[in-house]
C-alpha cells in the first residue's frame, strides 16, 4: 500500500486523520499534564503544526509524529501545570457485592490516594502507566507509540508500580 | 528480579491474578491489584471530534508555502544566463592561457618562459604568450622593449606591430617604440622580418627602422644591453626617440617645441639620477633644461 506523499494537505484526507487520531492523542495528552483544557490545546496545537508541516510529513508516519509533537509541546509549554484527574461516575468498587458502607470508605479513600500518588509520578511514568491501564495497551505498542524501545516502557511501568505501592502502603500505614 | 516481570507481565494481562497469589504467596498484591484496578476508572475528557474539528479550523495558520511556489521560468532564465555569462567570462579571466606580463614606466621585470628562456622587461612594455601552446609553438607577443636569452631549441618567435623575429636560441635585444623598431643580436644569429624583408642578424650586428625606414647602425661589442645596467644607450639616434626614452624612464613630459629634434644623438643616460639623466643628453647637443614638476623644458641656450 503505497500512498502518495503528500495526501496530508488536501483537506479532506487531514479531517479524516484528524477525527481518526483526535480522541487517542488527547488521552495521551491528558495522561501527561492531567490537565483537561490544557491537554485539549495541546492536541490542537500538534494538528496545526502537522497541517502547516503537511508537504514535509510521510503519510504512514503522520500518527507517530502527532505523538511525538504532543510530548515537545508538552515539554516545551505546561510542565508545570497541577494534575487533576477524576474517576468516571458510578465506577464499580472491586468486590462489587459488598456494600458495606465501611467497605465502601475504605475504597473511595484509596481511590483518592491513587489519584494523588498518579498526579506524583513522573509524567513519563504517568503515561505508560494510564496508556496500559486505561487505554490496555500492551508494552510494545506503548513503545511503538512513543518511538521509544520496549525495554524503556517496562522500566517505567516497574518504577511506576513500585512507587506506587510504597508511597499507597506507606499512607496506609 | 523475576518478580518484577512478572508483576509487569500480571500488568499486561499475561498472567492472571490468581497466578501470581499462587505463585507468590506471601506477597500483599492487594495494593497493586486495587491501584491497578480503580486506574482503570479514570475518566478521560470525551472529545466531540467534529466540533473539535470545527474549532480546529477557525484558527490561523502560519503555512509554509515551499510546495506551491512554482518555478519561475522567467526569473530561472534570467538567473540561468547570468549564471553563464559569469562563469563564462570568470573562464576567459581566470583560466585562458594566456600569461601577461606589464611594466609600467621606470619599471624593469625579469621573468622566465615555460622552457627557461629568460626575458628582461623594460619600462612600459608588455608581453604575451600561451601557456598551453607554448611546447609546440613558442611564439609570443612584445610591445615596447625587452631582452632574450632564448634556451636552444624549436623555432622561437617575437611578434611585434612593426615586425616579426626568429631565432632557434640566442640572446637578442628587441625594441619596439612609438616610429622605431630595433633588434639587436648579441650570441647566435637572429632572423628578422620586416615588410616580408628577411634580414639575417650576427653578434654584434643592428636592425634598426627609424619612421618606417630601415636605417643602418653601428655594430656594437658589448654583451648585454646597457639599459640592463640602469643605462640607455643611443647610437646615432634622433633626439626624439632619446626623449621618448626619457619620459618612460623617468615618469616626465619633456617639451622640446623650440629644439631640432631630429638632430642625432650619440651616448648614454643613467636610469638612476633625473639630473645626470637630462644633462647627459643635453649638454652634448648644446642644449639646456628648465625642470617645472614632471614637466621639463628643453632649449636652446644659445638662441636666448
Amino acid at each position: 500500500m503505497k500512498k502518495p506523499k503528500h495526501k496530508l494537505c488536501e483537506e479532506s484526507y487531514f479531517n479524516s486523520f484528524y477525527l481518526k487520531h483526535i480522541q487517542a492523542v488527547s488521552n495521551f495528552a491528558f495522561y501527561k499534564c492531567g490537565n483537561n483544557a490544557a491537554s485539549l490545546d495541546l492536541v490542537q496545537d500538534a494538528f496545526a503544526k502537522i497541517w502547516e508541516n503537511c508537504a514535509k510529513i510521510d503519510f504512514e508516519k503522520a500518527k507517530t509524529y502527532l505523538f511525538t509533537t504532543v510530548n515537545n509541546l508538552f515539554l516545551n509549554t505546561i510542565r508545570h501545570q497541577k494534575v487533576v484527574m477524576s474517576y468516571a461516575k458510578e465506577s464499580p468498587y472491586i468486590d462489587k457485592t459488598n456494600l458495606n458502607p465501611e467497605y465502601i470508605m475504605e475504597e473511595e479513600e484509596f481511590k483518592q490516594k491513587l489519584l494523588t500518588t498518579i498526579a506524583d509520578l513522573s509524567e513519563e511514568q504517568r503515561e505508560v502507566f494510564l496508556l496500559n491501564r486505561i487505554e490496555g495497551k500492551k508494552y510494545r505498542e506503548i513503545a511503538e507509540l512513543l518511538g521509544i524501545s520496549q525495554k524503556t516502557v517496562e522500566k517505567r511501568m516497574s518504577l511506576a508500580l513500585k512507587f506506587l505501592r510504597n508511597k499507597i502502603d506507606k499512607v496506609n500505614i | 528480579m523475576n518478580k518484577e516481570n512478572d508483576i509487569l507481565k500480571w500488568f499486561e494481562g499475561e498472567i492472571s491474578t490468581e497466578k501470581m497469589e499462587q505463585k507468590y504467596p506471601d506477597e500483599d498484591f492487594s495494593t497493586l491489584k486495587k491501584a491497578g484496578f480503580y486506574a482503570k476508572q479514570i475518566e478521560t475528557p470525551k472529545i466531540d471530534a467534529e466540533k473539535a474539528l470545527e474549532q480546529f479550523k477557525t484558527r490561523s495558520f502560519h503555512k509554509k508555502e515551499t510546495k506551491v511556489v512554482s518555478l519561475n521560468t522567467q526569473l530561472f532564465l534570467k538567473i540561468a544566463a547570468i549564471l553563464v555569462l559569469i562563469f563564462g567570462v570568470s573562464y576567459f579571466f581566470f583560466f585562458s592561457n594566456t600569461e601577461v606580463y606589464r611594466t609600467e614606466i621606470a619599471q624593469t621585470e625579469t621573468l622566465f618562459l615555460p622552457d627557461n628562456s629568460e626575458v628582461v622587461l623594460n619600462a612600459q612594455s608588455k608581453l604575451n604568450y600561451n601557456k598551453k601552446e607554448w611546447q609546440n609553438n613558442r611564439t609570443l607577443k612584445l610591445n615596447g622593449e625587452a631582452f632574450f636569452k632564448v634556451t636552444k631549441g624549436n623555432k622561437f618567435t617575437v611578434l611585434t606591430n612593426s615586425g616579426s623575429i626568429q631565432v632557434l636560441g640566442t640572446q637578442f635585444n628587441v625594441k619596439e617604440r612609438e616610429r622605431y623598431f630595433e633588434v639587436q643580436c648579441y650570441e647566435g644569429s637572429v632572423s628578422v622580418t620586416y615588410q616580408q624583408n628577411k634580414t639575417i642578424l650576427l653578434p654584434g650586428k643592428s636592425f634598426r627602422v627609424l619612421n618606417g625606414k630601415v636605417v643602418s647602425a653601428k655594430d656594437f661589442n658589448n654583451e648585454n644591453p646597457s639599459w640592463l645596467a640602469q643605462e640607455t644607450t643611443f647610437e646615432n639616434v634622433p633626439l626624439w626617440q632619446v626623449i621618448n626614452e626619457l619620459e618612460i624612464q623617468y615618469n616626465i613630459k619633456i617639451e622640446a617645441k623650440t629644439v631640432d629634434v631630429t638632430k642625432m644623438f650619440t651616448g648614454s643616460f643613467t636610469h638612476t639620477n633625473q639630473n645626470i639623466a637630462l644633462q647627459s643628453v643635453t649638454i652634448p647637443l648644446k642644449l639646456s633644461y628648465k625642470i617645472q614638476g614632471d614637466k621639463v623644458e628643453f632649449y636652446d641656450y644659445e638662441t636666448k
